[in-house]
């Protein structure tokens, strides 16, 4: 139960930090790549803890996070990449 | 759900075929994702302008409200797997009043998005406004859909709990239920910095 608790605080703070960003129009191409990789943390979070996949033989975990890594990964490269 | 364990379980939480269709489901929201992030490519200043027409704050709120509706049903479930066959009773009991907590923060995270499309609509925006606006409504309709399907399927479950229908070797149909609800949240977790906040 701790655990959990725990993990839904550092979703919130997460939650908070992206929407601090956006509100305070702090966001630039820099801070986007950490913005990127706090929303990974939160969905591996996600799917470890929440849906329970960490307790889970490897292969059902490793679809939902390679799913999570290639989205974040390609909307990185959309991002960066010179037009 | 969650407790730690050494030996790996063999399936993952519920029937088997939700997680077919979790899988189906996130492959196509990642290419709406996808697609959304390499349009935003060929029109940078479009998405940027459009982007202002949009609520952070609702988008903000309705992060949490998802965030903390998976947490209250991730209680939901570890306190009918913990659930004995002397306790039934008072599980059912406890994880409903976990499920209820979930399901009006479902509601809620309705309202705010349906006052957040009755804005959008009243500007006169549809698909073919521009590609920004196809995206955001194509994704968030979609997503806006499984909210409701995902609280319809909370509700089923809680009506279970509220007959104690859950018993210690019976509650797949509960982990079930709970595995798609996490699901919409991990959507939504990836959608709100894309669509929202990046610029």
């Amino acid at each position: 139960m701790k655990t959990i608790t725990n993990i839904w605080i550092i979703l919130v703070i997460l939650t908070i930090f992206a929407y601090l960003l956006g509100y305070l129009k702090l966001i630039n191409s820099s801070l986007v790549a950490i913005l990127l990789i706090t929303t990974f943390i939160k969905g591996a979070l996600v799917i470890d803890y929440f849906m329970g996949l960490k307790t889970v033989k490897l292969k059902y975990r490793l679809i939902p996070i390679l799913w999570l890594g290639t989205v974040i990964s390609l909307i990185t490269v959309a991002y960066y990449l010179p037009i | 759900m969650s407790q730690k364990s050494t030996i790996k379980e063999k399936f993952p939480p519920g029937d088997f075929a939700i997680w077919i269709i979790i899988y189906v489901e996130l492959i196509t929201f990642g290419l709406l994702f996808l697609g959304y992030a390499f349009s935003r490519r060929s029109n940078i200043e479009m998405f940027n302008e459009s982007q202002l027409l949009l609520n952070q704050t609702s988008g903000f709120i309705n992060t949490l409200i998802l965030i903390t509706s998976s947490y209250f049903v991730v209680q939901a479930v570890q306190t009918i797997s913990k659930m004995t066959k002397e306790s039934i009773k008072e599980s059912n009991q406890k994880a409903s009043k976990w499920l209820l907590y979930a399901i009006l923060c479902g509601i809620g995270f309705l309202v705010i998005k349906f006052s957040e499309f009755y804005y959008i609509f009243g500007e006169g925006i549809t698909l073919s406004t521009n590609k920004f606006f196809m995206f955001y409504l194509l994704l968030t309709v979609f997503h806006f859909m499984h909210v409701i399907l995902g609280s319809v399927i909370l509700f089923n479950i809680y009506n279970k709990t509220k007959i104690a229908g859950y018993k210690p070797d019976d509650y797949r149909g509960f982990e079930t239920g709970a595995s798609y609800w996490h699901m919409v949240d991990l959507l939504w977790i990836v959608l709100f910095p894309l669509v929202y906040i990046i610029r």
